[in-house]
């Protein structure tokens, strides 16, 4: 909601995915339009995220639309390289991360099949089950989206400051350029 | 200071309501640690504020489902939501969590949220 306050007054688009963050933006937000919500990838595919809202973002910079996503840090890791593409083609996109510091859908099943076989998933080092936490070392997203030539701002762990970073960053987007926010969340 | 408080209190209520030697002796602060290290938060939320998608809504926080029923649930669940057995989940740890998701603070109504006015 912190994201939607930012963003109602424009003729807004979610060029992200929702299943990640619990359905959370096609819960609360109005979806009154046809461009406001663009869909899921139809495959559960990891990666789909990324590279689909600079696609969209593309498409609906001609139509004088703000594009905006939630973007989760686990599928960004699968094809980083489209940020520099939106860079490069001045693509106006408001990337909001959603970053759990996990491929969480991995870890909660790693933990599942654990205790159905009576194994202990915790290993000590992360928080998630092995091999399925993005932590030690944790990714700096805001740092490798600027060096693609994002404006970008982060981590945001402190919910007081989202409001005015997203504030920044929106009027980046309204410049023309594209703008990540690398926000740490709960899992889900 | 309004956690401590909620810890005694929750330990107290469990014991006195059940008897139970591991749910008297229960901790919030231990309970905290557990509920990390053995997963409880990947479904339900740091907090135990549940999600839609993971916990099929499923608030812990606060819950009112009594320590007995709690452990029962727990330990014999198969569906989504996995069982833990004793194997690899103690009886006294399991009360901690307990009294950890009993001491969360509650959350603010939400008709008291701006950002959640229509």
């Amino acid at each position: 909601m912190e994201t939607w306050a930012q963003i109602k007054e424009l003729d807004w688009s979610l060029v992200a995915s929702e299943g990640n963050v619990s359905f959370w933006p096609n819960r609360l937000w109005p979806m009154e339009k046809h461009h406001h919500w663009l869909g899921r990838s139809g495959g559960y595919g990891v990666g789909y995220g990324a590279p689909a809202s600079v696609g969209a973002a593309l498409a609906n910079r001609d139509l004088g639309r703000f594009s905006v996503s939630i973007q989760s840090d686990g599928d960004l890791m699968y094809a980083p390289g489209v940020l520099w593409t939106a860079a490069r083609h001045k693509i106006p996109l408001l990337a909001v991360m959603h970053n759990n510091r996990g491929y969480h859908q991995e870890v909660m099943h790693v933990q599942r099949l654990a205790n159905f076989r009576n194994r202990v998933a915790y290993l000590g080092n992360d928080m998630a089950p092995l091999g399925t936490s993005i932590q030690n070392p944790d990714i700096e997203y805001h740092k490798m989206a600027e060096s693609m030539g994002w404006w970008a701002k982060g981590p945001i762990k402190d919910p007081a400051d989202l409001a005015p970073a997203l504030k920044e960053a929106v009027a980046v987007v309204k410049s023309g350029q594209p703008a990540l926010l690398n926000v740490w969340t709960q899992p889900r | 200071m309004r956690i401590q408080i909620g810890v005694v209190l929750a330990g107290l209520v469990v014991g006195l309501m059940f008897g139970n030697a591991a749910a008297l002796a229960a901790s919030a602060e231990n309970g905290k640690i557990a509920y990390v290290k053995n997963g409880c938060w990947q479904c339900h939320g740091l907090l135990g504020q549940g999600s839609l998608v993971t916990s099929n809504g499923t608030v812990l926080s606060n819950s009112q489902l009594p320590f007995d029923a709690f452990k029962n649930y727990v330990r014999t669940a198969n569906r989504a939501m996995p069982p833990y057995s004793d194997k690899i989940l103690s009886d006294g740890d399991l009360a901690d969590i307990y009294a950890y998701v009993q001491a969360v603070p509650k959350a603010p109504d939400v008709n008291g949220i701006p950002l959640l006015k229509p």
